[in-house]
């Protein structure tokens, strides 16, 4: 039967594992952002030199299996740049990379959807083009983005097991490390599938909340 | 109208803009003495919105001149080549002081309606917070809409959002005013408020262009109505002239058209 001692017994490894698993959501997240902040302003840069490079960056990482970036970054990219590059570093860096490409997608959509009224309104009155972002762009559009942007980074948390590829010490990695020298898979994963459930559904209700309203003022 | 000799304060010369191949603006010209008020009048399509918002270079046009209160704005040759280097902050700055009204409020839905009509004057004229927002409360008292200052603009009806957006534009002391088929969004009772406050705004002297299908107004303020059909100025003059003694074949049909639905009524009107 199910032998609730593997668990009690090892928590402290489970433990272990989801503050790797926090650390990396929370890290990768932010960074993401900023990389996403950027990438998306580029995209809608009226440089078209600009807008292409932002392009190609969404479209390269968007179009990548994760778990294929970052077996490549930890494996491959030393090889081709002569450079030591430690598990933690690879994979804090595809994951913020990874989803920064998405962001930039949300804060793309978010700010094309306003109506050009808005902008011809602010131009008239005088704007410069940032003070138009600033005043009247983003603060509408990051109203729309909210919902997306939290759905997005509910991925990001599952994503971070596919860290255990390359070995880094995760939830997962280590569900996996006291299933193999305890033998019960069955409990061991029945209780890494329930630190996540615990964990994103409340977060996943909170931006169906956020939607709501929203989607009802449309 | 002031003394003569007073510099126009909208020259455009032959302004051509076209969206892709298809032509719109062929050779445009006008130009509008400080307080005056000039209606464009056309059929869809015949270009006048697509003159109105090249004025504030909203809309960039291919090529030729619009100099507003005698700083040029847009100076470009047939062949596209700039005859002038215009840095943006220069447009900037005559886009401040040209006030402009859009068909669709475009009121900023995420600000007060206080905050709506000050946002301008801080951010772009520089006046301090207070002062702004003394400024914001006389002209939302001239215009009926003292006691919506704190709302957001989705709880006004469309006529007191247009009013509000004539208010935002008032607030940065335009030289001249540009009206965008104001009152083409508005249901049909809520027209009236938004003409009346146009009416007075062009008796208290404001320099007004106004693309409109409201004949009224044409009569009722306009100085000129100028024809516009397909991407050219076909007649040009008073109100009454224009349109009451047609010469030109498009303006006729246009004209004739009111008269239609005028007919129509009549035997209504007349056995109510």
């Amino acid at each position: 039967m199910f032998d609730l001692s593997v668990i009690t017994v090892n928590a402290p490894l489970l433990w272990q594992g989801l503050l790797v698993t926090l650390l990396y959501t929370v890290t990768t997240i932010a960074t993401g952002l900023l990389v996403g902040f950027t990438i998306g302003l580029a995209q809608l840069s009226r440089y078209p030199i600009i807008k292409l490079l932002g392009r190609v960056y969404v479209e390269f990482f968007r179009n990548i299996p994760l778990l294929v970036i970052l077996l490549w970054s930890y494996y491959a990219l030393p090889i081709f740049l002569h450079v030591n590059i430690t598990k933690a570093w690879a994979g804090y860096l595809s994951l913020s990379l990874y989803i920064g490409a998405f962001y930039a997608e949300i804060l793309r959509a978010g700010v094309e959807g306003i109506d050009p009224g808005q902008v011809d309104a602010a131009t008239a009155l005088g704007m410069s083009a940032s003070q138009r972002m600033r005043r009247v762009i983003l603060p509408q559009a990051i109203r729309r983005m909210l919902p997306p942007l939290v759905g997005q980074s509910i991925i990001q948390m599952k994503n971070t097991t596919l860290l255990s590829a390359i070995t880094v010490p995760d939830l997962l990695y280590q569900g996996s490390y006291i299933s193999s020298f305890t033998y019960k898979p069955m409990e061991v994963y029945t209780a890494v599938a329930g630190i996540f459930l615990i964990i994103l559904v409340p977060l996943t209700a909170l931006a169906r909340r956020m939607e709501g309203p929203h989607a009802s003022a449309h | 109208m002031r003394a003569p000799t007073e510099p126009p304060i909208l020259i455009i010369e032959n302004l051509h803009l076209s969206y892709g191949k298809k032509p719109i603006l062929r050779g445009v010209g006008l130009t509008v003495g400080h307080g005056e008020v000039v209606v464009l009048l056309g059929a869809s399509g015949s270009g006048k919105t697509s003159l109105l918002r090249s004025i504030n270079l909203l809309t960039q046009p291919q090529s030729g001149r619009i100099v507003i209160g005698g700083e040029p704005i847009f100076d470009r040759a047939e062949n596209g080549t700039d005859r002038l280097r215009i840095p943006p902050k220069h447009i900037e700055r005559i886009r401040a002081r040209t006030g402009m009204v859009f068909q669709h409020f475009n009121l900023f839905p995420h600000m007060s309606v206080l905050r709506n009509v000050t946002e301008a004057p801080i951010l772009v004229g520089g006046v301090k917070r207070d002062t702004a927002e003394q400024e914001a409360q006389h002209l939302l008292r001239q215009l009926g809409l003292e006691t919506h200052a704190e709302k957001r603009p989705a709880q006004l009806s469309g006529g007191q959002q247009q009013r509000v957006a004539i208010a935002r534009a008032l607030a940065m002391n335009p030289a001249m005013m540009l009206f965008d088929e104001p009152t083409s969004a508005l249901d049909p009772e809520l027209v009236g408020e938004v003409l009346r406050a146009m009416v007075s705004l062009a008796r208290s002297g404001m320099t007004m262009v106004i693309v409109t299908h409201e004949l009224g107004l044409a009569f009722e303020i306009a100085d000129r109505v100028v024809f516009l059909d397909a991407g050219r100025i076909v007649a040009e003059g008073p109100p009454a002239e224009i349109l009451l003694k047609p010469s030109h074949p498009r303006v006729a049909a246009f004209v004739a058209r009111f008269h239609e639905s005028a007919d129509m009524l009549k035997p209504f009107l007349e056995t109510a």
